[in-house]
């Protein structure tokens, strides 16, 4: 019998795969955030309002995750061509190489930012690189305060929390109090976007955030009228 | 639940170490307690993904790793109780970052080597 040391990451492909992202979006000059959260919390709403907000402002491309269906796209293309849709086929997160695909059929050396929708789970995308500068967790005021709490991974990757549908929180038994606090006992620097894609009340922070993060690495920035 | 995504690659991985004419014994890895990865899921998809392969009969070993962290403020080394805790317990400021206890590692594989080679 013999023993065959290994140490290595089980997912080396993919954060090698990961990283020639990173490196084709960085050549092409886009920057890439990775949207996650949980079913039905409301990305491709957010996307649909952030699309026509930054409508002829950036050139925004859309990498859509889904287990099957296109339904995320066609809502999306009314505001974008560059709407990629990717079925996972039963998997539950986005990889690398999925990325990948989408990119390949995206006109990349136009694109200013692209935003992957990542499959609704606020789980298992978060084991999975995909080649973004930055990760967003969103979550919304019908899922409950408690789900930070729930979810210590996401937090943890996290660059940005958004917490959405702020527009139902008369409606629904949410404390953005105790949200906030369960976030600050596992980042207390983690920055909180509170916005409604249906109102568009705290649109235009998300909207500053994304035309300013990592923008000092490409050197690129672009004036905004909200 | 991204098991079956997981097992498949460390599947691949395994195959990739695996000598041309060695029959696969045992695969030891260690799972971080932030995968949240259920360890009978992954016994049970490896079993069924090696039947009929030289990887069949194989035992996987599940070294399961407790979230450990360090805090950025003051460089406090901890493992927290509770992942969802994460202040520090020297400084009070909760700035953690993982040191141990998110990933999954393909440690060893062990081999019987067959003759007549
Ligand atoms: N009231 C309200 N409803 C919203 C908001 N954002 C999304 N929704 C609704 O929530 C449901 C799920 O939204 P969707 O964008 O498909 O979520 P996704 O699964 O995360 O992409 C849809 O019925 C949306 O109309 C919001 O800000 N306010
Ligand atoms: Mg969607
Ligand atoms: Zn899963
Ligand atoms: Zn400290």
């Amino acid at each position: 019998m013999a023993e065959i040391p290994v140490v290595a990451k089980v997912l080396k492909l993919n954060d090698e795969l990961a990283a020639m992202n990173r490196l084709a979006l960085a050549d092409a000059g886009v920057r890439c955030v990775n949207l996650m959260g949980a079913p039905g919390c409301g990305k491709t709403a957010l996307l649909e309002a952030t699309l026509s907000a930054l409508a002829g402002k950036l050139m925004v491309g859309v990498v859509a995750g889904d287990i099957a269906t296109t339904r995320d796209a066609e809502r999306l293309i009314a505001h974008t061509p560059h709407v990629t849709q990717i079925n996972t086929g039963g998997s539950c997160h986005l990889e690398a190489h999925q990325v990948r695909q989408g990119m390949d059929h995206l006109p990349l050396t136009d694109l200013d930012l692209l935003i992957i929708e990542n499959v609704g789970n606020l789980i298992c995308p978060v084991s999975f690189d995909l080649g973004e500068g930055a990760r967003v967790a969103m979550f919304s005021v019908t899922e409950g305060h408690d789900k930070p709490a729930k979810h210590p991974s996401v937090v943890l990757a996290a660059d940005l929390v958004i917490l959405g549908k702020i527009d139902l929180k008369p409606y629904v038994p949410f404390d953005e109090s105790i949200f906030r606090a369960y976030l600050a006992n596992m980042r207390d620097n983690l920055a909180v976007l509170p916005l409604s894609a249906t109102s568009g009340e705290g649109l235009s922070a998300w909207i500053s955030w994304l035309t300013d993060f990592g923008a000092g690495s490409s050197g690129f920035r672009v004036n905004l009228s909200i | 639940m991204h098991e079956a995504a997981i097992t498949a690659a460390l599947l691949e991985q395994v195959r990739s170490f695996l000598p041309e004419r060695g029959r696969l014994i045992e695969v030891h890895i260690e799972v971080g307690e932030m995968e949240h990865l259920d360890p009978v899921v992954m016994e049970t998809l490896f079993a069924v993904s090696t039947e009929d392969t030289r990887m069949a009969g194989a035992v996987l070993t599940i070294y399961p790793v407790p979230l450990s962290v360090c805090c950025e403020n003051c460089m406090e080394n901890w493992m927290p109780e509770d992942p969802a805790l994460l202040v520090c317990p020297q400084c009070g400021v909760a700035r953690p970052k993982i040191i141990e206890g998110s990933g999954v590692l393909l440690r060893s594989l062990e081999v019987e080597e067959s003759d007549g080679g």
